[in-house]
């Protein structure tokens, strides 16, 4: 894999300029996920936690993938950086995710080990936990570009010292030396973060990256991020299930539901014209500013999410839906491209909503 | 006990429940207090162990006598115990009192008696004219014979008997001729009895001082702190030693009390960290905060919310006390301040140790106890894993 | 840190005369005269015997004397069942001999069992690992006394008889770094068999918690290869309740292990404690109790300190 040598410069802005020139809004993506099947082997049987994913991935774009707890985002995004258990864990034959050209799941172990954090970097949920205790933030930083980059140790230092500051580190040449219980929850976060992006990788995997802090420094956590995307051109996949963060800082969304995309479509779209009754139910069930909240209680999906041991042979939604049809409960619908253009947008739904046609013929 | 109850109906007790070796142990462990309440009810006696079924070691499925040792056992043993009740002043009184095991005097008059006993003389006699009996084959119908007629002068052993008989040497005999079998079996009584009585009493110590040091803080706990830091500070098998020989002069020296004391004093410590460590956890538990809002006293929240949610903990902590308990008193009783005038595994490994029976390679007795013993605790230890691994997965 | 350490010691004052008060009370729930004199001796006689020990005083001066000693380290009290010996003499005599078993004992159980844990975690829920713990749990069964005899009869006795000469010590002991091997090798071994199940399950524990922590899922999201996540992260997350465990265990080492000294005729501690014990010679047992508590307080200590060097979250309050 290819070794980060232009880092050795040590001056960060220059490099970012080296990579900015080249990240110019690309038809081509970086990363297409197909088919992706991913399967555990438990006490009780093989569940399919993650069941024919398909999606690419653009540069530069924020792409977020939302649902409720399990409904297999991170399932997806650890198969495609491959942190999954490798003993319980089974990809389809047929699954490819596709980096620049290579199958990341077809790589051996220590292939896979030169791309993490140096081609695609993660975020984790939990900044209180996801930092090792007994090291340093400094030492942490550096153990990354100890594996990717050819820096010598000054180096890595000045260069952990300056991604520091970037991700807005208040006094990072004192922080550097600190312990991950010195530092405040939001600023555990920007330390995950400068690991994560400081061999600058292609793709930045978020995990629910805000849902552990505070409101205000859960905006300052995207904004940050939000910069550091522009500067850098890291596209990113910011997995969520608070539609807020996605509203703020993603362009293009997936929803989840057991293990399958229900909908696909740009951010406006989905929040202006949801096409999947999923999407509008979770809509539904957020407050908005101009409603008279008071009077009226906020619709909650009914029902719960159906077992990944016992799944229906028709829509898995189809239980919980308020527009559910015969049809629904007999098959399990197909994503189907609706619309074209900037309003184009993909639903896993016999009778996507607002499409006239498909309500008239069940009626 | 119903904290218990509803621990079992939980999610958690449903992966016990899946745990196929655990249920194994379980159902282990049941034959095992089965086998304790038979020995309880009366099923084996302290006498039983204690009476002398005979003097060959091996068990009786290895028993092969030579020869010689068959004409030995024929015309000495019970042979002369008849002949000295038949020259007693009251002959018909004497032979009433003859024994050896299970074997009295044949229902026979004292004139009859004497006939065979005169017919064992003379086949003795003839046999005696063989230089060595072991190399010649020719004797063994006229041995055959005095067996025959040996056996005559013993009263027929009803088929229970006999059962019970061949029972007590199955496995063989002690080097004092007592019973391996019913030894091994009578102290599985007392393992339990003592691995019982001790972690129930240590658990509900360490348990109700644990709760009530972490809750209350303060004082409370200082106190309980000391005290634990106290007995954990001396050693524990000099505590457990000194503790048990504190009684050598008293009247309970010869009763499992002294052990009981010594095994409650050590044991509850343990407990008593564990439940306080957790008490202390669970007083900033919301639900805590809730009902001490709702003005309930400490004593109803202790009983009602922190107690029964350590219910896990007493449940793990039982059955790792029960296995230090049985381990202990074996350990204990080996050293001669444990059990006493009473069978028990460390007494039979003991005995098997000191007379010389392992270095003559002689396994019957250290290995019947030890086998009895290892069963147990392997039961002990894999259901107190399954516990751990169901109820308290974080536990280190 | 030494405010720390001299709170500590100050706080744990009351512990340790506690300690000694017990360990008096219990001791004199026996007479020791009755067992000196026989059975002829007169009144008198046990009068003259009880003030020559100075059992004649009463409890709390007999408890003054003691803690008098201890305070000024003064350990010249006589044996009460060697005339002629104090005290003194026979810890500093027997305690080397116990850490002499002890020491190696620890150090190899130790290394092997978290090597053999590390292996288990690492290949956590294979066979590998399920044979590993299952053979712990095994070990863990039989009975201490069973290994001594068992190891006592086949290491010795029966190897004896194969080779022809003597490889290892049945019963006995002489000093000297070269007949350590002879004497006290085959006793290590049984130590370490013994306490290898204990400690192997419960460094697996500790490792198998440790894998299951966000870091290492951090680590590995950084691409750091799988020893380094092992033995460094890991490793050095471990280590906290690795050392607690190793220093809880350290003040056990003087008291030598009862069982091995009495089968196998070392006169180390266990050996001296259990027949002063067995002969109600308090003096012996009150020294070497006042030993083993005041190393125990100071190694609760010590974990403290350890605890704050390993782990940068605690600190000294």
């Amino acid at each position: 894999m290819r070794c980060k040598t232009h880092l050795i410069q040590n001056t960060f802005r220059n490099s970012i300029q080296i990579v900015n020139d080249n990240t110019t809004q690309s038809d081509k993506p970086i990363l297409k996920v197909r088919d992706l099947r991913t399967s555990f082997k438990t006490g009780r049987g093989t569940v399919t936690a993650v069941d024919g994913v398909s999606f690419d991935l653009y540069p530069g774009e924020t792409l977020g993938v939302v649902g409720e707890s399990g409904c297999g985002k991170t399932v997806t995004n650890k198969s495609i950086i491959r942190l999954l258990p490798n003993r319980v864990t089974i990809y389809d034959p047929g699954s490819v995710v596709d980096y620049r050209g290579t199958n990341l799941l077809g790589l051996t172990e220590s292939q896979m080990r030169a791309i993490r954090g140096n081609e695609i970097g993660m975020i984790f949920q939990e900044p209180m936990t996801a930092l090792n205790p007994v090291f340093t933030i400094g030492w942490q930083i550096e153990e990354a570009l100890q594996y990717h980059t050819d820096l010598n140790a000054s180096q890595r230092r000045a260069r952990a010292i300056e991604m520091l500051r970037l991700v807005e580190m208040p006094n990072p040449e004192k922080r550097i030396d600190e312990y991950p219980h010195q530092l405040s929850g939001g600023m555990r976060q920007r330390v995950v973060i400068a690991i994560a992006l400081c061999c600058e990788p292609d793709i930045l995997i978020a995990d629910e990256p805000t849902t552990a802090l505070d409101v205000t420094i859960q905006s300052q956590i995207l904004r940050l991020m939000d910069g550091l995307k522009e500067k850098t051109g890291t596209a990113i996949i910011l997995i969520t299930h608070d539609l807020g963060v996605v509203a703020q800082a993603c362009d293009r969304v997936i929803v989840m539901y057991a293990g399958q995309i229900v909908e696909m479509a740009p951010v406006r779209q989905l929040f202006h014209n949801p096409k999947h009754p999923y999407t509008k139910a979770l809509l539904d069930s957020m407050p908005k500013p101009g409603r008279s909240g008071h009077q009226k209680r906020l619709p909650a999906i009914e029902g719960t999410v159906p077992s990944l041991f016992d799944l229906p042979d028709g829509c898995r939604f189809a239980d919980r839906c308020q527009h559910r049809r015969d049809k629904c409960e007999a098959s399990l619908p197909e994503l189907v491209t609706i619309g074209e253009g900037t309003q184009e947008s993909k639903a896993r739904c016999f009778y996507p909503i607002g499409d006239a046609q498909a309500v008239g013929e069940a009626s | 006990m119903s904290a218990i109850g509803k621990m079992m109906a939980t999610r958690e007790a449903q992966k016990l429940w899946r745990n196929k070796s655990a249920l194994l142990a379980i159902v282990v462990i049941g034959i095992y207090l089965l086998t304790a309440l038979f020995v309880m009810a009366g099923g084996i006696t302290r006498d039983t162990c204690d009476s002398i079924v005979g003097s060959n070691k091996l068990p009786g499925f290895f028993q092969q006598d030579s020869p010689e040792k068959r004409y030995e056992n024929a015309t000495t043993k019970f042979l002369s115990k008849i002949k000295r009740a038949l020259t007693a002043e009251d002959v018909t009184a004497a032979l009433k009192e003859v024994k050896l095991g299970p074997y009295h005097a044949a229902d026979k008059s004292p004139a009859e008696l004497e006939t065979l006993v005169a017919k064992i003389d003379t086949l003795a006699a003839e046999l005696d004219e063989s230089p060595n009996l072991d190399i010649d084959p020719s004797i063994l119908p006229k041995l055959a014979e005095l067996e025959a007629a040996e056996s005559q002068l013993k009263a027929p052993l009803s088929p229970w008997e006999q059962f019970v008989h061949n029972a007590s040497v199955c496995l063989g005999t002690d080097s004092q001729g007592r019973s391996i079998f019913f030894r091994g079996i009578y102290s599985i009584k007392i393992a339990i009895q003592i691995g019982l009585v001790t972690a129930l009493f240590s658990v509900a110590l360490g348990a109700f001082l644990g709760a009530a040091a972490g809750y209350f803080g303060g004082w409370v706990d200082h106190v309980v702190v000391w005290i634990y830091t106290t007995f954990s500070s001396i050693p524990n098998l000099v505590l457990l030693v000194v503790l048990a020989y504190a009684f050598t002069n008293s009247a309970a020296k010869d009763t499992l009390l002294p052990v009981y004391i010594a095994f409650g004093a050590t044991f509850w410590i343990g407990t008593c960290r564990v439940i306080r460590g957790e008490t202390l956890k669970l007083k900033e538990m919301e639900y805590v905060h809730a009902a001490q809002t709702a003005g309930f006293g400490p004593i109803h929240i202790l009983l009602r919310y922190i107690i029964p949610n350590t219910a896990h903990l007493m449940l793990i902590n039982f059955s790792l006390l029960l296995i230090a308990a049985i381990k202990s008193e074996v350990i204990l009783s080996y050293l001669g301040f444990g059990v006493k005038n009473q069978p028990s595994w460390g007494i039979m490994i003991r005995d098997a140790g000191n007379n010389g029976d392992v270095v003559g390679g002689f396994f019957w007795e250290i290995g019947f106890a030890t086998a009895l013993m290892f069963v147990l605790v392997l039961a002990f230890n894999i259901l107190s894993d399954a516990l751990q691994d169901a109820f308290d997965p974080k536990h280190v | 840190m030494w405010a720390f350490v001299i709170r500590k010691l100050v706080y744990n004052i009351p512990v340790y005369l506690a300690i000694i008060m017990l360990l008096m009370v219990l001791l004199r729930q026996r007479d020791p005269v009755a067992g000196m004199l026989g059975k002829n001796a007169t009144e008198q006689d046990y009068i003259n015997k009880r003030e020559e020990l100075g059992l004649n005083v009463p409890f709390f001066v007999q408890y003054g004397k003691l803690v008098k000693s201890i305070v000024t380290l003064d350990f010249s009290q006589k044996v009460w069942n060697e005339p002629g010996v104090t005290v003194g003499e026979k810890l500093w005599t027997a305690v080397p001999r116990s850490l002499a078993l002890t020491v190696p004992a620890l150090a190899i159980t130790t290394v092997i069992s978290i090597f053999i844990a590390m292996l288990s975690a690492f290949y956590r829920g294979r066979w590998i690992d399920r044979l590993l713990v299952f053979f712990a749990v095994l070990g863990m069964s039989v009975s201490f006394l069973v290994y001594i005899i068992f190891g006592q009869y086949f290491g010795a006795y029966k190897l004896q008889q194969w080779v022809g000469s003597p490889v290892f010590s049945i019963h006995g002991y002489e000093s000297g770094i070269w007949n350590w091997p002879f004497y006290m090798l085959l006793p290590v071994l049984i130590s370490v068999i013994v306490a290898m199940g204990y400690d192997t399950r419960f460094y697996r524990a500790v490792m198998v918690e440790e894998t299951q922590a966000d870091y290492i899922t951090t680590a590995r999201a950084k691409g750091a290869p799988q020893s380094k996540v092992m033995f460094v992260h890991m490793l050095r997350n471990a280590m906290i309740p690795i050392v607690t465990r190793v220093m809880i265990t350290l003040p056990f080492l003087v008291t030598g292990s009862i069982l091995l000294e009495e089968f196998f005729g070392i006169p180390g501690m266990g050996y001296v404690l259990l027949s002063a014990i067995r002969n109600n010679d308090f003096p012996v047992v009150e020294g070497f109790t006042a030993v083993f508590a005041g190393l125990f307080i100071l190694s609760i200590i010590a974990t403290d300190i350890l605890y704050a060097i390993f782990d940068p979250r605690v600190r000294l309050q």
